[in-house]
């Protein structure tokens, strides 16, 4: 009786440490990762950041380089010695001056277009996809085209921003590094899910090389991307073909989310 | 005799102590446990009252310990059962405690009167330590934010486990026991009655497991 008792108390203490350190193992495993998935958010939250500041600067050189020369050039034209010129020299002067502010003004529609690209503001996602498509075809470099089968109705305005963000990030990512020879983008809805996807026949990324990147402090684009799309709490998935020939993006997203 | 003295008296000590931090001790579960510790008590100091009045202790004995075996079943299971989370392991509970009541109360009217009924104590001692162990398995299963030993159910689940483990063969041997084997080896049970009742103490004393959530995630996650 004794050997039992000595036994079961045994069995029971044994439960109850095994309980006790298999529970802080856990929490500790637990606690482990929420920092791992803070330590994320703190990198996109510092990619965004960084995006919207090069995005600044890039606007204030535009505005600091182009506008400012030329709105100085075109003040210095109507300077007040202007009245005492004769009448050629003044209507010279006044064309010359006309023509800069002309150039300033395009120049401001340019900045404003990108923005905010009016196709994509007043016709939507597919033709602004398929304006900027046919930008990139027509210059020869590569083919890129686009078809959108269930797009009967259009996205909210700001859900469509980002989505259009994250496709120009995707394509100039192609430009840059994958030295593609077509691109091609489809779109359609099933189920309750929402699809968008790219296939390029360059170099390109799988899940591994994008979840690495993602991790590591480079990469700025491809956190910008994936902080956009958790805005809309999409996915993104990048994998080869099973072809081999090409690589996919697939960025996947809730229908009730942004329609 | 002095152990048996003091493991009787012993169960004033939760008592005091839920009383006492009663504002730590509202909920429903664990008016169940402080019912539990009220009536184990009052059955210790029963035993003797009721001796004196019939005259006749094996027949008290008997009756009164096999009326509150099935009282402490009831007790524990309804505390476990409250506080495991899946369904499919409180149907385990319900399942096994329907059993249990037929057996022990059948057991009771058919048996010849011995010293202690063994058979109901066993089967009581080995399907509580089961529904402890399918109580642990419900917490690592989904496991809290807090650590489990600063819980006051962990604490309670471990009393009763530790004392049901220790008295699970003594109970088995019990009604064969003679007076003098059973004056020697009751000490065990007395012993960890007293453990018992200890970390039952523990476990009142222990602050509000919501409270205790709350602090834990604001100290170690920051929220």
């Amino acid at each position: 009786m004794f050997f039992g008792t000595i036994g079961m108390l045994t069995l029971a203490v044994g439960l109850i440490v095994f309980i006790i350190f298999h529970q802080r193992k856990v929490i500790r495993y637990q606690g482990t990762l929420q920092r791992m998935e803070q330590d994320q958010q703190r990198m996109l939250l510092n990619a965004s950041i960084r995006l919207q500041e090069e995005e600044r600067q890039r606007l204030a050189a535009d505005l600091h380089d182009d506008a400012g020369p030329l709105l100085a050039t075109a003040r210095l034209y109507l300077n007040e010695n202007l009245v005492n010129m004769d009448k050629a020299s003044q209507l010279q002067s006044i064309y010359n001056a006309k023509q800069i502010i002309d150039d300033t003004i395009q120049l401001i529609r340019n900045i404003s277009h990108s923005l905010m690209p009016p196709t994509l503001k007043n016709f939507g996602l597919e033709s602004a996809v398929n304006d900027l498509f046919q930008k990139i075809s027509g210059s020869g470099s590569l083919n890129a085209s686009c078809r959108f089968h269930d797009y009967k109705e259009r996205l909210k305005t700001e859900d469509e921003l980002i989505l259009f963000r994250v496709l120009q990030e995707l394509v100039n990512n192609i430009l840059k590094h994958s030295n593609a020879s077509f691109i091609h983008v489809t779109q359609n809805i099933n189920g309750d899910r929402f699809f968008l996807r790219l296939h390029h026949d360059g170099r390109g990324l799988t899940q591994a090389d994008f979840e690495k990147l993602n991790k590591s402090p480079v990469g700025l684009g491809l956190k910008n991307i994936q902080s956009r799309l958790k805005l809309l709490s999409g996915n993104i998935y990048f994998e080869k073909d099973i072809s081999q020939t090409y690589y996919k993006v697939t960025i996947e997203l809730s229908k009730e989310e942004v329609l | 005799m002095q152990l048996r003295t003091l493991s009787i008296h012993s169960g004033f000590l939760p008592i005091i102590i839920f009383l006492l931090f009663l504002n730590r001790n509202k909920e429903n579960k664990l008016w169940v446990i402080f019912l539990y510790v009220a009536l184990s008590l009052v059955t210790d100091y029963s035993y003797d009252i009721i001796n004196h009045i019939t005259g006749d202790e094996k027949k008290t004995n008997f009756y009164v310990s096999s009326c509150f075996t099935i009282i402490e079943f009831t007790l524990c299971t309804l505390f476990i059962f409250y506080n495991i989370n899946a369904r499919s392991l409180k149907n385990i509970v319900l399942i096994c405690s329907g059993l249990f009541f037929p057996v022990s109360v059948f057991n009771l009217f058919q048996k010849g009167i011995a010293d202690f009924d063994s058979l109901t104590a066993s089967v009581e001692c080995i399907l509580i330590i089961f529904f402890s162990i399918l109580f642990l398995y419900d917490q690592i299963r989904e496991p809290e934010l807090v650590f489990i030993y600063t819980s006051k159910k962990f604490w309670i689940i471990v009393a009763v486990l530790l004392y049901l483990s220790s008295t699970l063969f003594l109970f088995m041997y019990a009604a064969e026991f003679t007076k003098r084997e059973k004056n020697y080896y009751w000490s065990i049970n007395f012993t960890f009655n007293i453990l018992k009742n200890l970390l039952f103490a523990v476990a009142f004393l222990l602050k509000k497991d919501s409270l205790l959530k709350r602090s834990f995630m604001k100290n170690e996650y920051n929220f």
